[in-house]
């Protein structure tokens, strides 16, 4: 009994080691690809929200395949990006977001012209990329703080392409209220962001113009809050171009 | 040992002759002749084929997929019609969860009917032509609805119209077949469908009840399809081409009259066939037209169910009172009130009082609450269908009042009871001069004349548990009026799902008619009279106020009566998607609710109308219009280009 009981032990001892072998030794990826995406003419980088509706970055490993699976991660808010976690390979870059798509086709989806950098990754690489936005929208001074505890803000919306193919008229320009500065269409507080739709193209009038927004809904809670004002046109995801959060301390 | 060497000897001798070719096919699995050569067999091929035919019944939700049984993200909920307390917000369908297989499963039913129309003619003269006919027919038919049910959601995806043999151990780059242009997809289905309404009987020989398809339901099917091909074609803006120029997104506008011309022709082949449910009704009576509408869902001789599904207790059942009921008749499982109808949806319907906006009158002239001595006051010269579609405040389901109340107001109402929140506010209710309650034990309050009340209805609106009417309303269509309390239970009911009615064809008539009359198609029909006459057939049954003449019509007043008749039926999610308007209705969008108050002082109620509560955000993502192929289908035919922002 005892004997069986040690050739047992010697076997699961055996198969045990064996099985131990094979080891998954590729090293993990540790190169690293940063940079963003910067508005061609003001240069500085074009504004978007976090998560699934903002700008992304594509990857296409061409060295793995003529035809691969694109692998992508998304922007931060602000328009830079950054992974550091990328097998060293041929890529071909693009970003996609709302501004004028790298990669322009015409009705029939022939490539007219492509911007997308193809790169030979080697520990880092560091891409800029110059891009037309749909749409600027920038501050016209800070937001005031007005007597019944709500906030008006100025902004001015501009186009930021001369591509006819780009410029839809403006369908919805929205003042977002929230208490992070991750302020932005996927996340705001709904009681007191102002969010206005314009229908056909009466969005267009307000291109180039100071426009004054209000929060709705009354007095702010007494804490500080963060406003963003974001704006877009029926173009590829319909996503939002955005102004810069700006935070706003309760007096 | 010899004993020994003589058994292993007769093993071995045994084994041996054991090794000769049997060639017997094995017992334990039913082979082709079993099923092929006798109508018993086909039975049940066909019952497989229709139970995984893809449809958005009794037992669909975006969250859970098809053929799942908890329904507690009910579809009404993703489209604005309803709110509920479990489905907050906008969604795309959740594929790969809760086990839905929307991919692979579509494929497994076009390769079992491929297998079908393949194999058939060889056992053909088992049967009359008649027979092999009709059952080639509704395997086209149920090919066709399947392919309906992908480009619908994907686009253009692979057609596989033969069934693919692998050889273990060869190259698997044969079955990975790249993904057809949409409109080859369209067409596709359209093929299938004529070639079934071509092969098709009157009448389905093996069961006439509506549940098998004939000539008629394929082409009220081909109805649908092809004004959602047509919409996509006019409406549709996202595209994306493969490296050979297929559109696998996305259509050429120029198409668009073809599809509505095709789904035009198709919905007029019923005519005549197929009729209007009109066996209570009376063209005078409120309250027989409102009858007339409620027993519709339930009628099983109805001449206006096209198709429906039939459930059988064990085997196939649904929970759908379990889920909806009333608060006050929950049934013993513990759920209700998962559908609770918006204000937004309420306003579509004539009948009740409005502002020039469209939106509910609840206040005066000087800006106070209207005073009710009833909920249902309000609601005096509504439109029967709504009664029949929505549980107003205060209507009678089950012999019982449904009392729905948001609390008791006690301030002074002597002169006149001012707004609780400024215009537009989307705050909580002050706390002050209200009286709510948080659940269903309730502590009654005494009334100035000293009854007492308890501060909620029975059906709600209570604060903190959320199984109750949340937006002042309650679903009403489908639910089974005689279904004792003690059998409103998940898994237990058999209710018919009518997936296809001839309203539903009709609208699909007066959509595809308006539509060809603004694309100036004029033929030997007049469209736009079409579409009329179309819109106010639906709207005499519904005891609404008919369209006063065909010019003041617009492509709205179509779709919106769509909306009113198909609400709660799983069909405004469809139509929502392939009108593109899905992104513009909501966007940032809270739904409106009516809240109904008691003033303690008054002894009256009025109507605070106001957006939710809970401050729920709708926002659909224009790319969901196209949804994501799931990745492990890319992952296995790499050949598959995923959709555009996924």
């Amino acid at each position: 009994m005892k004997r069986l009981f040690y050739y047992t032990a010697l076997c699961l001892v055996v198969v045990a080691g064996s099985s131990c072998s094979k080891i998954d030794n590729y090293p993990a990826p540790s190169d690293t690809i940063n940079g963003s995406t910067i508005d061609e003419v003001t240069g500085a980088t074009v504004q978007t929200e976090v998560g699934g509706g903002g700008t992304r970055v594509e990857l296409l490993e061409t060295s793995y395949s003529s035809n691969p699976v694109p692998i992508y991660f998304q922007s931060m808010q602000d328009g830079t990006f950054n992974n550091t976690k990328v097998f060293g390979a041929t890529y071909k870059v693009s970003v996609q977001g709302p501004f004028v798509p790298l990669i322009l086709t015409d009705s029939v989806g022939n490539v007219l012209t492509d911007s997308s950098k193809t790169i030979v990754l080697k520990n880092t690489a560091t891409l800029n990329f110059k891009v037309q936005p749909f749409l600027r929208v920038e501050w016209v001074g800070k937001p005031v703080f007005n007597a019944d505890s709500t906030v008006t803000v100025q902004v001015k919306i501009t186009r930021g392409t001369n591509n006819p193919n780009y410029q839809q008229p403006i369908t919805d320009v929205n003042l977002y209220v929230c208490n992070t500065h991750y302020d932005a269409n996927n996340n705001y507080d709904p009681r007191y962001s102002t969010l206005t739709s314009y229908s056909g193209t009466s969005g267009n009038s307000i291109l180039g113009q100071v426009i004054t927004i209000t929060t709705t809904g009354g007095a702010l809670p007494a804490q500080d809050v963060f406003f963003r004002v974001g704006a877009r046109i029926n173009a590829v995801y319909d996503e939002y171009n955005y102004s810069t959060p700006v935070g706003l301390t309760y007096p | 040992m010899k004993k020994y060497n003589y058994i292993l000897l007769t093993i071995l001798i045994l084994g041996t002759a054991a090794c000769r070719k049997l060639n017997i096919p094995p017992k334990n699995i039913i082979q082709d002749p079993d099923v092929f050569s006798n109508s018993a067999g086909i039975q049940a091929y066909m019952a497989r084929l229709y139970s995984e035919l893809p449809i958005e019944d009794f037992r669909y939700s975006p969250q859970r997929g098809l053929n799942f049984f908890w329904i507690i993200s009910p579809t009404p909920a993703t489209t604005g019609e309803a709110l509920s307390k479990d489905q907050t917000s906008s969604m795309q369908e959740n594929f790969g969860g809760w086990t839905w297989d929307i991919w692979g499963g579509s494929y497994t039913v076009i390769h079992d009917c491929d297998y079908f129309i393949q194999t058939l003619p060889s056992y053909a003269s088992n049967f009359t032509t008649a027979q092999v006919n009709a059952w080639l027919g509704e395997a086209y038919f149920i090919r066709g609805m399947t392919y309906f049910a992908l480009v619908k959601r994907f686009g253009g995806v692979p057609i596989v119209n033969k069934t693919l043999n692998y050889v273990v151990g060869t190259s698997t780059d044969e079955l990975k077949i790249p993904r057809s242009s949409e409109q080859a997809v369209w067409d596709q289905v359209a093929s299938d469908f004529d070639f079934a309404i071509a092969n098709l009987p009157a009448v389905n020989a093996d069961d006439a009840d509506g549940s098998r398809a004939n000539k008629y339901v394929a082409a009220a099917f081909e109805s649908r399809a092809m004004l959602y091909a047509g919409t996509i074609a006019k409406y549709n803006t996202t595209t994306l081409f493969d490296a050979n120029h297929n559109e696998l997104c996305g259509m050429p506008a120029s198409l668009a009259n073809g599809y509505f011309q095709k789904s035009y022709n198709a919905a007029v082949m019923l005519d005549g066939v197929y009729s209007l449910y009109l066996s209570a009704w009376s063209a005078t009576d409120k309250t027989a037209q409102y009858q007339n509408f409620v027993n519709l869902f339930s009628d099983a001789s109805s001449k206006e169910s096209v198709f429906v599904r039939e459930y059988q207790y064990p085997n196939s059942v649904h929970g759908y009172d379990a889920y909806n009921v009333p608060r006050q008749l929950i049934g013993p499982n513990g759920y209700s009130s998962e559908v609770n109808p918006t204000l937004n949806f309420v306003e579509m319907f004539g009948g009740i009082p409005k502002n020039p906006d469209g939106t509910i009158q609840t206040l005066n002239s000087s800006g106070q609450y209207n005073l009710y001595t009833n909920t249902m006051d309000l609601f005096a010269n509504v439109e029967p269908r709504l009664r029949a579609t929505v549980i107003l405040p205060g209507d009678v389901f089950k012999a019982e009042s449904i009392e729905i109340r948001r609390g008791i107001y006690t301030g002074n109402a002597s002169a006149g009871i001012n707004p609780l929140l400024p215009a537009g506010s989307r705050s909580q209710y002050p706390t002050t001069n209200l009286i709510t309650s948080a659940t269903a034990s309730q502590t009654p309050y005494a009334l100035p004349n000293g009854t007492l009340m308890n501060p909620a209805g029975l059906s709600g609106v209570f604060t903190s548990d959320e199984a109750c009417a949340i937006s002042g309303f309650s679903v009403r269509k489908w639910l089974n009026p005689n279904l004792p309390t003690s059998q409103v239970l998940e898994n237990n009911e058999t209710q018919t799902w009518i997936e296809m009615r001839y309203a539903e064809v009709l609208l699909n008539r007066a959509e595809a008619a308006y539509e060809l009359y603004t694309a100036g198609q004029a033929g030997t029909t007049n469209y736009q009279q079409d579409a009329f006459d179309d819109i106010n057939q639906i709207r005499s049954r519904a005891g609404a106020t008919l369209l006063s003449n065909a010019g003041s019509m617009t492509i709205d007043s179509v779709r919106i009566e769509r909306r009113k008749e198909l609400a709660f039926e799983n069909k405004t999610y469809w139509d929502l998607k392939r009108w593109r308007t899905f992104s513009k209705e909501q966007n940032g969008t809270i739904y409106r609710v009516l809240m109904p108050f008691y003033s303690a002082q008054a002894g009256k109620y009025f109507f605070d109308a106001r957006t939710d509560e809970h401050n729920s955000v709708y926002t659909y993502d224009p790319r969901w219009y196209y949804e994501q192929i799931p990745q492990g289908a890319i992952s296995k035919s790499t050949n598959l280009i995923q959709n555009p922002g996924y």
